[in-house]
Parts: C-alpha cells; sequence; structure tokens
C-alpha cells in the first residue's frame, strides 16, 4: 500500500497551541511520525539573563499559562538553592497548597478538553463547571484565576488567612464529591472506555528509554513522580498516594489524571490542617541579589518532571537558567504512541500527553507553492495591525 | 536527619562505583545534597560514564541538557536520574573549547538525550559528532547560520520602549 503524509498542525487539532506533526499513513493506519516544534519559542533562557530575579519570576510564569506557579516555583527554588536562601515553613505549606490547587485546575481542564476530543461535550461541559469552584479558590488566594504571581525569593507574597482556610475546605468538599464522581463515571462509562481503550500505547520499557514523565509515564505503570522520588516542599510529609495504573493507553492517562484530583484533595487538606497558624511567609526585607552558585531543581509539575538548572554570580541577575518543560521530555513518546493508531484516534492520543507548546517571539510565514519561509520583524507586525486595523475600521 | 545520612551514604557508594570505573578521566566528583551528585570527566570520556551507568544500574532517564557558556568554554552538563534505589539525580559535567565545540553524542546510548542535543547545538552550537539527525529544533529555518543566542556574545537587538 502506498505511503501518503499528513501535515498535522501547526494549528494543533486538540489543545490550540502550534506544534506540527507530520503522520505517514497507510490506508487508516499510522505508520511513521515526525514532530517539529518551536513554533513560539521566544527567547525567555536568553531573556532572563537580562533581567533581575524579581523581574524573571514574573516573567517565567509566562513560559506556560496553566503551568505558571510550578515554573514559577521551581524558579524560585533554584534560586534558593543556589543561594543558600532559607524560606519559612508556613512558605512551603503555601506552595504546596497553590501547587497542588494549580494540578486540580489542569488536570479538571485536560479531562473537559479530552472529553470534547472523543465527542461527550456533556463530559466537557460538566468539568468545566466544576473546575471554577478551584479557579475561584485560586482567585481567592492570590487575587488571580492565571499567573497568580506567589513566589518571591525567600518566601510567598499572599497569606493564607483561617477564614480562607475554610473556604478552601469547603471548595474542597465540592471538587472531592465531583471528581468521585467523574472517577465512576470514567471507570465505567461506555463512550468513555469505547474512544480510549488501547489507543496510543506507550510500553514501559520504550516509555522509560524514551524520557516520557508524568501521567503519560505513570499510566504505563511506572512510578516516577518527584513528588515521591525527589519530594521538594511538604510532599514527603505530606500524606497521598503515588498513582500509577498499568493500562498503557490513553484510558490509563484518563483514569490517573482523575486519581491524582483525589490525592491533590488529599494533600491540600493535610497541609491546610498542619500548616502553623502564626509566622513569616516572606523576608522583612526583600532579597534582590543571589550569593554566587547553582542548583538543579526539579519539581513535579501538572505534565511531568519540569526541571530547571540555575547558576547565579553574585549579582541580583542569573547567570544562566535552563528550563526543561515536561512536554518536550514526551514528544518522543508520543511520536512512538501514534503509530499503529488510527487517523480518527491521532487528536485524542496526541492529547493524551497534555501537550503544551511555550517557547520564542517571532512568526514565521510559509508559501508553499514557492516552498520560501520568511520571518516579520516586529516592525512589520505592527505595521500589519495598523493596516488591519484600518481596513476593518475599527479605530 | 539519620533518612538524610543513610541516603548520603548510599550515594557516597555510588560515587566508589564510579570513581573506579572511570579511573583516571574523572576529573572531579561530590555530593552537593542528598540526591544530587556531580561529576566531571575529560571531553569524550562522558560516553564511557553514560555507558557505565546503563549498563550497571539500569540508568535511561536523561532529565536533560544544559549548555553553559564559560567565556573560553561551553560546559555541557548532562542531567541524568537513576530509577533504581537508591534514587538520585547525576550531573556529568565536560567542557568543550568555544573555539571548536565538538562532542560526540550519547543518543546511541540513552535514546531520549536526542532532543536535548538539537536543542543545545541549536542555541549554543556545540556539534554532536554522531548524532542522527542535528536539524534545527527551536529556531527559525531562516535564522543566519553560525549565530548562537545563548553565546554571552549574541546579545538581542533593542526593541523601541526598552
Amino acid at each position: 500500500m502506498s505511503r501518503v503524509t499528513i501535515p498535522i498542525g501547526p494549528q494543533h487539532p486538540a489543545l490550540h497551541e502550534p506544534e506540527h506533526f507530520q503522520i505517514f499513513v497507510e490506508g487508516e493506519i499510522v505508520v511513521d511520525v515526525k514532530p517539529r516544534i518551536g513554533y513560539v519559542h521566544r527567547g525567555i533562557e536568553k531573556a532572563l539573563e537580562n533581567r533581575t530575579y524579581i523581574q524573571g519570576a514574573f516573567l517565567v510564569e509566562r513560559v506556560c499559562g496553566i503551568c505558571s506557579n510550578a515554573h514559577q516555583c521551581t524558579f524560585m527554588m533554584a534560586a534558593e538553592e543556589a543561594g543558600g536562601i532559607e524560606i519559612s515553613e508556613k512558605a512551603s505549606f503555601i506552595r504546596t497548597i497553590v501547587a497542588e490547587l494549580e494540578r486540580i485546575h489542569s488536570h479538571l481542564l485536560w479531562l473537559g478538553a479530552a472529553g470534547l476530543e472523543i465527542g461527550f461535550e456533556t463530559l466537557f461541559m460538566y468539568v468545566w463547571r466544576d473546575r471554577e469552584v478551584v479557579m475561584d479558590l485560586l482567585e481567592a488566594i492570590s487575587g488571580n484565576r492565571v499567573n497568580y504571581a506567589m513566589n518571591i525569593l525567600g518566601g510567598v507574597r499572599r497569606d493564607i488567612s483561617p477564614e480562607l482556610a475554610d473556604k478552601i475546605r469547603k471548595g474542597l468538599d465540592y471538587l472531592e464529591e465531583r471528581t468521585n464522581y467523574y472517577k465512576k463515571l470514567c471507570l465505567e462509562e461506555s463512550t468513555i472506555r469505547k474512544r480510549t481503550d488501547g489507543i496510543g500505547v506507550l510500553d514501559p520499557i520504550t516509555g522509560v528509554k524514551l524520557g516520557a514523565t508524568g501521567p503519560t509515564i505513570r499510566a504505563s505503570g511506572i512510578k516516577f513522580d518527584v513528588r515521591k522520588n525527589d519530594p521538594h516542599l511538604k510532599y514527603d510529609e505530606a500524606d497521598f498516594e503515588l498513582i500509577t495504573w498499568d493500562t498503557c493507553d490513553t484510558f490509563g492517562r484518563v483514569v490517573v489524571r482523575v486519581l491524582e484530583t483525589i490525592e491533590s484533595i488529599k494533600i491540600i487538606r493535610w497541609c491546610l490542617n498542619h500548616m502553623p497558624k502564626k509566622g513569616d511567609i516572606m523576608p522583612e526585607k526583600l532579597i534582590r541579589r543571589v550569593p554566587e552558585g547553582e542548583a538543579y531543581a526539579r519539581f513535579e509539575a501538572q505534565r511531568g518532571e519540569l526541571v530547571y538548572y540555575l547558576k547565579s554570580n553574585g549579582t541580583d541577575k542569573p547567570y544562566r537558567v535552563k528550563i526543561r518543560t515536561p512536554t518536550l521530555a514526551n514528544i518522543l513518546s508520543v511520536a512512538e504512541l501514534l503509530k499503529g493508531s488510527y487517523i480518527a484516534d491521532v487528536p485524542i492520543a496526541l492529547a493524551s500527553i497534555d501537550p503544551c507548546f511555550s517557547c520564542e517571539d517571532r512568526i514565521t510565514f510559509v508559501d508553499v507553492e514557492k516552498e520560501k519561509a520568511w520571518t516579520w520583524t516586529r516592525e512589520e507586525l505592527r505595521k500589519y495591525s495598523r493596516e488591519f486595523n484600518e481596513r476593518e475600521k475599527r479605530w | 536527619m539519620s533518612k538524610k545520612k543513610t541516603q548520603i551514604k548510599k550515594e557516597e557508594k555510588l560515587l566508589e562505583e564510579l570513581k573506579s570505573a572511570l579511573g583516571p578521566q574523572l576529573e572531579e566528583a561530590y555530593i552537593k545534597r542528598p540526591r544530587r551528585i556531580h561529576i566531571r570527566v575529560k571531553p569524550g570520556a562522558h560516553r564511557k560514564a553514560v555507558e557505565y551507568m546503563r549498563d550497571n544500574w539500569e540508568l535511561w532517564h536523561v532529565s536533560t541538557i544544559t549548555g553553559v557558556d564559560l567565556g573560553e568554554n561551553i560546559e555541557v552538563i548532562f542531567h541524568l536520574w537513576r530509577f533504581k534505589e537508591p534514587q538520585t539525580a547525576i550531573m556529568v559535567r565536560t567542557m568543550v573549547p568555544k573555539s571548536n565545540p565538538k562532542l560526540e553524542t550519547i543518543t546511541d546510548i540513552l535514546p531520549s538525550s536526542n532532543l536535548y542535543e538539537r536543542e543545545v547545538h541549536d542555541l549554543l552550537g556545540v556539534v554532536f559528532e554522531g548524532h542522527p539527525n542535528l536539524e534545527r529544533l527551536v529556531l527559525p529555518e531562516d535564522w543566519p547560520e553560525g549565530v548562537y543566542p545563548l553565546r554571552k556574545e549574541w546579545q538581542p537587538a533593542q526593541q523601541e520602549g526598552e
């Protein structure tokens, strides 16, 4: 049978971010996949070298809108370890709470989006309605629905009062009830099972060899979770289970995320009950300089292992920051797990790793007929925008 | 506290193993804190170190590869993770001169380093010899050849308003 190439993306069918996959098919079956990333590479690592730690803290949040806190927290953890800066007990608890609330919001967002992928729109509506509860809690803590700006060198910027803690407990009760319902739904509802069973299979040995992380590898039965293996914040004390599933397919990835949401609720409850009532949340004087040193920080973001390497030189700007997001680690595996699946299953199988492509400030245009690509400068972009607005008479 | 000590003791054993496996090719080895082992090897010996860990420790996971511009040289750090107990991160460092930044690939030993090597090649210009496909990863296709944005001498053009 002859081989046909299908381009998928850069406008991605699943998760509204640009990436490109060349899919080679024979008949209905995918035989090979070539990923192409970098459409949104914004040069943040370089930008961080020219900005102070304080400015950088707010820049790294923009690496990804959904795991913004994970990025900021890991950046701060790396800087604190490099410079030997201690954070207070209470700040550590608050960081853990926000990290887990963010995980709940992200996993629910994904579950809804997955419902949409498999044509189960009622699930999408229900889950996103319930997700508003956790969004409200995050807004109550930080004042913002996304980009919480909670972390600062040596602590966090906002406290959780006993009244707020009660509000969070109430919200968690509701979320727990609903997540248990989704757990029952995912395990029993045939609409979900028929569209996810045996799709996008990643066997554990291949997964480990290709460096997969997060729910992607845990759904293949591998116990790889930074919170347990390399505990940061309060995870070594908190009481929770490391969730794995052994079906190795998209169904497993759905279940792992739903069960992890329940574990996150447990962690937040534990934190609220054990958090010291009094204590500083940040140093009295804002820390601007980080003593010379280096650190390697790992964080279990929603999508998997998030890694920061930071080298400081005693000034108020980092010498070098390296960021590795979990999606990059999962790309090789996704190319592998798509092989052998039907074309119609490609969107949900791609979405099953919860991809997040955020990476440089540029726009590239491709003229297919002339096989030519070029980049627009900021000026050209501005000119185009002006012309566009005039044309549309928006002034 | 004792948990920390037993972890460090186990890691010291790993470090001894590496010392005897690598011999004089190992330049520096230390444990910075629990679960952070650092070793520095001579250029070229990184392959031997990585191969030893894969064959004896079943270590497959490359977390990432960092390139750091240190002026004359570029330091390449392989961040690895050991799944077996005692679980720990291992940093394998080596140095390449900036005038001739060439290093042998480890993709044939640990396939998960594939994209990370391409990224370091893209942004710092380190050529990983023997890599199956050392194409651009994150930079646009029309980015000029020989310009590496993460090197210290490269600075972005000033934009209006900065």
